[in-house]
């Protein structure tokens, strides 16, 4: 602002005052977050739920200048590229006859136990619009909320594998917590030794498994899907391959496409059932066993035995 | 003559609050949600130090609050703590921007890079002594650092693009007044 030496004097205080008032409801804003953190997260869901879908329109040139870059360098390695894919397209005509015949065997064998898969398992998909911006957190935006009937941690998939969970919800947009996150913490299970591990993200691509109880039954190559412990997340949703770490650690390269993530389904998870009343379900009939209980199988045993 | 330098003073406003929403969103766009092992600079932070040092009226102190509180809830930062930061910083180096006229660049690089330092160390502390999560410490360094190496560039590309240059010395106001 423009203004001479002596009504600076004269405005300075008062100036400074503002800024100290300003820097104190700043740092107020951020101990009430320690505090109640909760609240100001729910505060921090509706400002970005307000903000960032008026952010589409100035996206759309970037996104759209970035993808022709990524397409014209595509364009540079197309008779490699061409080579490679027909050479993948033989290896997949293989593996889709005996994927026929797998599925056709699975049905059957479904049929015959009279297996029930979970059958409340429906999803809503959503388009990602923004990722968290800042290379310390791993997130994204996606254009369904409360709107949609989204619930916080609720597991969200791409096309093939698990790639996080809902972790905050708007009116119109809801926050993914990306397994890569470093508070990302799924229980999953082993295929096919069945062991159970935390998947825990760690800001890298391959998030290490940790809580193993024998490393040696696990061999890198192994299918890693969610084991539904603790009743967050559905189980045999796939998560990817164990993979040997460049630091001797067992990692999971995960199925999910992480390059380019566009569309996310996010399952409706149902909670567990839960059975409240296990005495009555399990254990024997206290009178069963009770000194001055008669046991009734024996008592209409005897009486038959009489007539 | 008054009423023309006036309306240059907002409309440069005007273009640093849209510099600062382009930065934003090129930050936010989703091209690719692999988790990266180096950092790109924090141009928004680098724009605003070099905006306040070399022409302080072309962002007033609410706009640098009300940018920086966005931008933490944003990405997910602990809102308000990094606002509050930079806003003590620019308040210090605006007070003393009358003094990096007459120096060399180095000098007032040095003292920004200072102040860079100070407040990514003093966030840091205040976030272990409160006990909240944190950000890995080698990409939070590298971020500092690269903040810091931009800053040159974005003085050059303020100077020849947007026009943000020192206001010499003996330059008067649109009042007649001692800038």
């Amino acid at each position: 602002m423009a203004r001479d030496k002596n009504s600076e004097d004269f405005i300075g205080p008062i100036r400074k005052l503002l800024v100290g008032v300003l820097v104190l409801a700043l740092v107020g804003l951020f101990l009430v977050w320690r505090i109640d953190s909760p609240r100001v997260e729910r505060l921090r869901a509706a400002a970005i739920d307000a903000v960032v879908p008026s952010f589409d329109w100035a996206m759309a040139p970037i996104t759209g200048a970035a993808n022709m870059i990524s397409d014209f360098q595509s364009y540079q390695q197309l008779r490699a590229q061409n080579q490679d894919l027909r050479r993948e397209l033989q290896q997949m005509k293989a593996w889709k006859e005996a994927a026929l015949q797998l599925e056709q065997e699975n049905a059957k064998l479904l049929d015959l136990n009279n297996v029930s898969l979970d059958p409340q398992l429906t999803v809503v998909t959503g388009v990602v619009i923004t990722d968290s911006g800042s290379p310390f957190r791993q997130s994204v935006l996606v254009n369904v909320g409360a709107r949609d009937g989204i619930i916080d941690g609720w597991p969200t998939m791409d096309a093939i594998g698990l790639v996080g969970r809902i972790a905050g919800v708007g009116q119109n947009t809801s926050r993914v917590m990306l397994l890569t996150d470093t508070s990302s913490r799924i229980p999953v299970t082993i295929q096919p030794s069945g062991q159970k591990a935390i998947l825990a993200g760690d800001n890298s691509l391959n998030p290490p498994l940790e809580f193993l109880e024998d490393t040696a039954l696990v061999r890198p190559g192994d299918r890693v899907v969610s084991s539904g412990d603790g009743g967050v997340f559905p189980a045999d949703l796939l998560v990817g391959q164990v993979a040997l770490g460049t630091d001797d650690r067992l990692r999971v390269r995960l199925a999910a496409d992480y390059q380019r993530l566009e569309f996310l389904r996010v399952m409706r998870s149902q909670p567990h059932e839960e059975i409240a009343d296990p005495d009555g379900l399990l254990a024997p009939e206290a009178e069963f066993f009770g000194p001055a209980g008669i046991n009734p199988a024996s008592l209409t045993t005897s009486e038959r035995g009489d007539g | 003559m008054a009423e023309r330098t006036d309306s240059r003073i907002w409309v440069q406003r005007g273009l640093f609050v849209l510099l600062a929403f382009v930065l934003i969103v090129v930050d936010l766009v989703p091209l690719d949600m692999r988790p990266s092992l180096w950092v790109s600079p924090d141009l928004l932070l680098a724009a605003t130090l070099v905006w306040v040092a070399r022409q302080p009226s072309y962002i007033p102190v609410i706009v640098v609050a009300l940018l920086f509180l966005m931008t933490d809830f944003l990405f997910m930062r602990p809102p308000g703590l990094w606002a509050a930061l930079v806003v003590i910083l620019t308040e210090l180096i605006r007070r003393q921007h009358r003094e990096f006229r007459n120096m060399p660049l180095l000098v007032e690089w040095g003292t920004i890079a200072f102040g860079v330092v100070v407040i990514t160390v003093v966030n840091r502390i205040t976030l272990a002594i409160v006990m909240s999560p944190q950000a890995p410490l080698g990409l939070t360094l590298i971020e500092m650092m690269a903040t810091i190496l931009v800053y040159p560039v974005v003085v050059l590309v303020a100077h020849f693009v947007f026009g943000v240059t020192r206001t010499s010395p003996g330059e008067i106001g649109s009042r007649g007044q001692v800038l």
